[in-house]
C-alpha cells in the first residue's frame, strides 16, 4: 500500500518531466528528422502532404544519387577536404605554440598577449571580409583556394589558442622539468612529455577547426570564384537553388550528409568540448 | 672544416639552443607565428577597412579619398537605418530569449534522469550542426506554400485559418530569423548554464535549504550569482556573434522582404560584392565598430573580474 502511494507520487513528479522533456526534444530535433525524411522522398512526394507525410511513402536514395551525379560534387568535396585539412594543420600548430607560450612561459608581455588573443577571438570574422577581399585582390590571390587557406586560420587561431592555453595551464610542469634535468633539451622535453598530456585539448582544437572550415560560407562565397573552385557549402547551394527555385530533395540530402560526420565527432566529444569552453570561460 | 669554423658552428648552435630554452626568448619564438598571422590577416585588414571607408572604391576602379561622404550617404538611406534597427532588434530579442530559455532548459535538466548523457548530447545538435544546412532545413520548414508547420496548424489541427507567411511578411520574417537563431542558441546556453550550475558547491545550497529557503529563492539568491561570470561571458560572446551574423539572414531571407531582415554583415556584402561599392561596404562594417568595442570592453572587464576572484 505504501509502495503504490510512493509510486503515484513519483509518477506525478516524473511523468510531467518526461512529457516536457519529450516536447523539448521534439522542438530541437524535429528539423533534422524532417530534413532527413525529405531527403528520402521523390520530388513528387516532397510536395505531397496527404496522409502521413512524416514517413516517406516511397523511400529512395534518388536525391543522394542526384547529389553525387552533380558534375562537380566530388570536386567540391575534395576542395573542402583539402582546405579544411590544411587550415586545421596550420591553425593547430600555430595555436599549440602560442597557447603553450601564453600558459607556461614567463616573458614580458605574456599577459598582454593573452588579452590580445581574447580580443581577436571576439572580433567577428564577418567584420573583415570587405578589406580582406580587397587585400587578396591586391595580392592576386582572390578567386582561388589559397585565399581560403590564408584567411580561415585567422578565425581559428584565437579560439584554439584560448582553448589550448587553458589546457596547457592544467598540465603539470614537473615531468617536463624532470626530463630536462635528465638531459633533454627544452624543445624535446616539451614535444615528448608535455604535448602528449595536452592531447585531448589538441584533438578538440583540431575537431573544432576542421568542422568550422567545413561549414564556412561567407569567405568561400566572397573569396573564391569559378565553379570548380567552390567549396561544398556554396557549391551545393548554388547548384540546387537559384532565384526562387529550390530543389529541396538534393538540398536536404546534402544537409544530412554534411551533418553526419560532424554529429558523430561531437557526440563522442561533447563532454570534453563543453568543459573546455566553460573552463576557458571561467578562467578567462 | 678548420677548427675556427667548427668553433663558430658550435657557438651558433649553442646560441640557438639557449634561445630555445629560456622562457623569455622561447616565449617570443612560439608566439611569433600567431602574432605575425594575426597582424597580417586581422590588424592590417582592419586598418585597411578604416581607410577604405573613407574612399569611393568600387570593384575594378581605383580608389580616391572622399572623406566622410560614404558615412553621410549611408545615414541618408533607408537601407542603412533598417540595417541598424534590424540588427539591434534581432540581437536583443535573440539574446533575451536565449537567456531565459537557456536557464529554463538548465533548470529542467538539472536532475538525474534516465538517458541524461544521450539527451544532453542530442539537445546540443542544433548548435553543433553546420549553420548552412540547418538554415536550409528551416527554409524548407518555413516554405511559403509547403510549410509543414502551416500544414499541421491549418489543415490538420485547424488552429489557424490562414497559413503563416513566415518569410514573406516583414514582421514574420524577422520573427522567423530570431526563432532560428534562438533554436540554435538555447541548447548551447542551456548546457553551458547547466554545467556551471552543477559545478556550484552543493553545500551552500543545502545550507540555504536548511535555513528554510525555497528552491526558487535558493536558486536566484545563491546559485545564480555564482554562475553569473559564466552567464555574462556566454552572453557577451553570443551577442558579438549574433550581431555579425551572415549565414542566417543570407540563407533564410536574403535580407528581405524589402530589407526587413538585412543585418550589418549582409548589407555590407550586398553593397560591396553585389553592387561593387567597396568603400560603402567598408563604411557599413565600420559602423558596427563602436557597439563592438563596447561589447569587447565589457567582456574584458568581466573576465578580469573573474580572474581576480
Amino acid at each position: 500500500m505504501m509502495n503504490t502511494a510512493r509510486l503515484a507520487r513519483n509518477a506525478r513528479r516524473t511523468v510531467p518531466f518526461y512529457l516536457l522533456l519529450g516536447a523539448v526534444m521534439v522542438i530541437f530535433l524535429f528539423p533534422f528528422y524532417w530534413g532527413f525524411i525529405t531527403s528520402l522522398k521523390f520530388e513528387v512526394d516532397i510536395y505531397d502532404f496527404s496522409g502521413n507525410f512524416l514517413v516517406p511513402k516511397h523511400p529512395s536514395l534518388f536525391n543522394y544519387a542526384t547529389l553525387f551525379k552533380t558534375p562537380l560534387y566530388f570536386r567540391w568535396f575534395g576542395n573542402t577536404v583539402f582546405v579544411s585539412t590544411v587550415t586545421t594543420i596550420i591553425s593547430v600548430i600555430i595555436s599549440v605554440m602560442a597557447g603553450f607560450a601564453i600558459a607556461r612561459l614567463r616573458f614580458r608581455g605574456a599577459a598582454l598577449a593573452g588579452t590580445l588573443v581574447f580580443i581577436t577571438y571576439l572580433a567577428p570574422k564577418n567584420f573583415l571580409f570587405v578589406p580582406l577581399a580587397q587585400i587578396l585582390q591586391n595580392w592576386g590571390l582572390l578567386g582561388g583556394l589559397p585565399a581560403l587557406i590564408l584567411t580561415y586560420p585567422t578565425n581559428l587561431i584565437p579560439f584554439c589558442t584560448w582553448l589550448l592555453s587553458g589546457y596547457f595551464a592544467n598540465v603539470p610542469r614537473e615531468p617536463e622539468e624532470c626530463a630536462m634535468v635528465d638531459g633533454a633539451s627544452r624543445i624535446s622535453a616539451i614535444m615528448r612529455i608535455t604535448l602528449p598530456m595536452a592531447l585531448p585539448g589538441i584533438i578538440t582544437a583540431a575537431i573544432f577547426s576542421f568542422t568550422a572550415s567545413w561549414n564556412e560560407l561567407l569567405y568561400s562565397v566572397v573569396f573564391v570564384s569559378g565553379e570548380t573552385n567552390k567549396m561544398l557549402t556554396n557549391g551545393v547551394i548554388g547548384a540546387f537553388s537559384g532565384g526562387d527555385q529550390y530543389y529541396w530533395g538534393p538540398l536536404m540530402a546534402a544537409a544530412t550528409l554534411s551533418s553526419i560526420p560532424v554529429a558523430i565527432l561531437y557526440l563522442c566529444f561533447t563532454d570534453r568540448f563543453v568543459s573546455g569552453i566553460t573552463s576557458g570561460a571561467t578562467k578567462g | 672544416m678548420d677548427s675556427t669554423s667548427r668553433l663558430e658552428n658550435r657557438a651558433t648552435s649553442a646560441f640557438i639552443s639557449r634561445l630555445l630554452h629560456k622562457d623569455s626568448s622561447l616565449g617570443y619564438i612560439l608566439l611569433g607565428p600567431a602574432f605575425v598571422f594575426l597582424a597580417v590577416m586581422m590588424a592590417y585588414p582592419f586598418v585597411y577597412a578604416v581607410y577604405l571607408s573613407f574612399t569611393d572604391k568600387q570593384i575594378g576602379a581605383p580608389a580616391s579619398f572622399t572623406g566622410l561622404e560614404n558615412y553621410s550617404k549611408l545615414l541618408s538611406t533607408s537601407l542603412f537605418s533598417k540595417t541598424v534597427v534590424n540588427s539591434l532588434v534581432y540581437t536583443a530579442f535573440a539574446l533575451v530569449i536565449k537567456f531565459f530559455g537557456g536557464l529554463a532548459l538548465a533548470a529542467l535538466l538539472n536532475r538525474p534522469f534516465v538517458g541524461q548523457r544521450v539527451v544532453k548530447a542530442m539537445l546540443l545538435l542544433p548548435w553543433i550542426m553546420p549553420t548552412v544546412f540547418s538554415t536550409m532545413i528551416w527554409s524548407w520548414i518555413f516554405h511559403p506554400s509547403f510549410s509543414i508547420v502551416n500544414e499541421v496548424l491549418v489543415n490538420r489541427i485547424g488552429l489557424l485559418a490562414e497559413p503563416i507567411p513566415f518569410l514573406r511578411d516583414e514582421k514574420w520574417a524577422m520573427a522567423s530569423l530570431i526563432f532560428v537563431n534562438v533554436w540554435r542558441g538555447i541548447p548551447f546556453f542551456g548546457i553551458t548554464f547547466l554545467a556551471a550550475i552543477q559545478s556550484v558547491s552543493t553545500e551552500t545550497i543545502e545550507a540555504s535549504k536548511i535555513d528554510g529557503a525555497s528552491k526558487w529563492v535558493s536558486f536566484w539568491r545563491i546559485s545564480f550569482p555564482m554562475i553569473l561570470p559564466v552567464v555574462i561571458i556566454v552572453m557577451l560572446i553570443s551577442t558579438i556573434g549574433t550581431l555579425g551574423d551572415f549565414d542566417l539572414p543570407y540563407l533564410l531571407t536574403n535580407g528581405g522582404p524589402n530589407n526587413a531582415t538585412t543585418l550589418f554583415s549582409l548589407t555590407a556584402y550586398t553593397l560591396s560584392m553585389s553592387s561593387g561599392f567597396i568603400g560603402l561596404g567598408a563604411a557599413v562594417t565600420m559602423t558596427m565598430f563602436p557597439l563592438l568595442i563596447l561589447l569587447v570592453i565589457a567582456s574584458l572587464i568581466s573576465v578580469r573580474k573573474q580572474q581576480q576572484d
